[in-house]
């Protein structure tokens, strides 16, 4: 069997060019495969719930009587599908945990240094993957049309709207109309989430492998002084592929116990869509930017060129825009001639750990900030904008000089003399 | 540079065909904006749809009374409150499939209104759009203690004894005012809201959507 195959398609061939080749170990290495992972199970629960559900918000009959949206109504269905609730949940987790490990992939590419030079591209592939994991996940969240999916969908399409000149096109484009009430809104959300965005991403991995095969991954630092100039690692098959099989059956497992202990976004608790606004908090990745839209007081509005820069623009769309931004010209900014071997370690790189550090704890603040209602309910302190504020802009500049100080002072100068960053 | 190379280079043929690729390419991009243009979807306005109109009865949007017309004995001084949509008198066809007719009703003691409030109130009953300044959610908490309302989506806080004056979070401008009367007991739409609905959509406003 064996060799009909191998005559035919060249499998030694294919065994010892691809299957040989070399992976370097480290644990925070896993970070992009359990990303990988989580989409594939995020594709295969996807694959089920879209068997199930009806993007439609006609008004169908309940058996108890009630009349609501089919959407709606065709989550309850899957909820009482034998493990439907659990799929579902499974399918929410997994797009948590996409989301998180991307992150973190991309916080340890940029702690490393990992985006210089040869490897500039890939870096701009994964920052694109993971706006566009962001987005995917927002363009699934109006999908059950319970009253809190609809009310956090109407945030984004406001935020949409905000956009000068090109806003409200482009909301309409998106959201197919008015959201909430156009008949067209589901079903165009509905064809992105499980369709075209899919599509792209599943293109997008596909090239940010391809590429980090062909430039092959950067290694771990003690590589130099094992074999200096060799690639250290294992091959792909049978050990890099039986540590993935591993990695991949325990996402499985733990996500599976945690979607079978947890029901996510329990529809029937939140009901169909009513006038009333309930209290809706983001998910934890746009806490950052709800929290920044709760502290830009109104009187940050502006006239140009015939069209209004609100606050909705500078807290939803400018801020992230501009951090975006930053991150695009970022290995283009902090260069390196040389072709990159080996990972740079934090502890050389003071100023960029220190940045690096004080951005995540600006995203803490932030996302502190978008507690704001619930401070000012309680009476607390931290329910003054000012305070707010503070935090935001003064806690990340604190962070910075006290690691900076700190890295300094631990690793020396000597360390920190070799490089610019 | 070899000669060949050169001839290339300075070929009109050349420069022809890679001036008609080139028109070829711009001109399918452009006509692929137009069809894209068409992502647009239409405005299909139904009778549930319409805007509200002068003379509209005003319904309860939610809860037992769902589609009942609210009376002036319904509002109490203090109570939370409520919402509404603006029902049809000769169709009787409640407009609730356009979210930004949801209209807010509360009552106060009229001594306590501003002048210019109180011009459009009935025995200190007030009534405005329920369609947040800022980002379009439905103002929809009552806030006891300071007797105003609340958007639940960013905190933003109109005092409604006071043309809905944003006291505190992020809206931009008040929610427009609705002027009421009452006409056998229930409270009718004596008028056009004072201003724009909504969050007004930035830049140019597309034909005949300006006072959506």
């Amino acid at each position: 069997m064996y060799r009909w195959l191998d005559e035919r398609l060249d499998l030694t061939g294919l065994y010892h060019k691809v299957l040989r080749k070399a992976f370097p170990v480290h644990h925070s290495f896993f970070l992009g495969e359990i990303t990988l992972f989580a989409f594939v199970v995020l594709v295969l629960t996807g694959v089920f719930l879209t068997l199930n559900y009806e993007p439609s918000i006609r008004e169908v009959r309940l058996p108890d009587g009630r009349t609501v949206p089919a959407a709606y109504a065709s989550i309850l269905y899957i909820d009482s599908l034998p493990f439907g609730a659990v799929i579902r949940s499974l399918h929410h987790w997994s797009a948590h945990a996409m989301i998180a490990a991307a992150f973190l992939h991309m916080l340890r590419i940029l702690l490393t240094g990992a985006y210089k030079k040869p490897r500039e591209l890939n870096y701009l592939v994964g920052l694109a993957l993971l706006g566009l994991a962001v987005v995917t996940a927002f363009t699934g969240y109006a999908l059950p049309y319970d009253n809190y999916a609809v009310t956090a969908t109407r945030i984004g399409y406001g935020i949409a709207g905000s956009i000068p000149w090109i806003g409200s096109t482009l909301s309409q484009v998106l959201f197919g109309g008015e959201f909430p009430g156009s008949e067209r809104s589901i079903p165009r959300l509905f064809s992105l989430h499980v369709l075209w965005l899919p599509l792209l991403l599943m293109a997008l991995i596909g090239l940010h492998l391809l590429i980090m095969f062909k430039q092959k991954h950067t290694q771990p630092r003690y590589a130099e002084r094992v074999a200096p100039g060799k690639i250290l690692g294992v091959p792909m098959y049978p050990q890099q592929l039986v540590m993935m099989v591993i990695l991949f059956a325990l996402y499985v497992g733990i996500m599976t116990l945690i979607a079978g202990a947890f029901l996510a976004h329990p529809v029937e608790a939140f009901g169909p869509p009513t006038p009333n606004t309930p209290a809706v908090k983001p998910d934890w990745y746009f806490l950052w930017i709800y929290g920044i839209l709760q502290i830009i007081p109104s009187s940050w509005e502006f006239r140009l060129f015939g069209a209004t820069v609100g606050p909705e623009f500078i807290g939803g769309v400018l801020v992230p825009g501009v951090l975006g931004l930053v991150g695009l010209l970022l290995p283009f900014v902090d260069a390196r001639k040389d072709k990159m071997r080996y990972l740079e370690l934090p502890s050389e790189h003071p100023v960029r750990t220190s940045v690096l550090l004080a951005l995540l704890v600006f995203f803490l603040m932030a996302s502190l900030a978008g507690y704001k209602i619930d401070f000012q309910q309680q009476g607390s302190l931290l329910g003054n904008n000012a305070v707010l504020w503070t935090l935001v802009l003064g806690a990340p500049l604190l962070t910075f000089a006290l690691s900076y100080t700190l890295m300094r002072v631990f690793y020396g100068k000597g360390a920190a003399g070799r490089e610019a960053l | 540079m070899d000669e060949r190379e050169i001839r290339l280079r300075t070929s009109w043929r050349r420069l022809f065909l890679k001036g008609a690729i080139g028109t070829g390419i711009g001109v399918s991009l452009v006509s692929a904006f137009y069809v894209g243009a068409s992502l647009r979807p239409k405005v299909v306005v139904t009778p549930d749809k319409e805007p509200l109109k002068p003379g509209d009865i005003l319904v309860y949007a939610q809860g037992e009374g769902e589609g009942k017309p609210i009376t002036l004995e319904d509002l109490k001084v203090g109570s939370p409150l409520l919402l509404a949509y603006p029902m049809d008198p000769k169709t009787k066809v409640v407009k609730s499939g356009e979210a930004k007719n949801t209209v807010m009703l509360a009552r106060y003691r009229p001594e306590d209104l501003s002048p210019e409030t109180a011009k459009n109130a009935v025995q200190g009953i007030v009534a405005y759009s329920a369609v947040c300044t800022h980002l379009g959610c439905i103002v929809s908490q009552w806030l006891a203690d300071r007797g105003a309302a609340l958007c639940p989506c960013h905190g933003g806080t109109y005092d409604l004894r006071n043309g809905a004056k944003v006291v505190a979070g992020p809206p931009p401008r008040p929610v427009p005012q609705l002027p009421l009367k009452a006409e056998g007991g229930v409270l009718v739409a004596a008028g056009p809201f004072t201003g724009k609905i909504g969050v007004q959509a930035k830049g140019p406003c597309p034909k005949g959507r300006e006072e959506v």
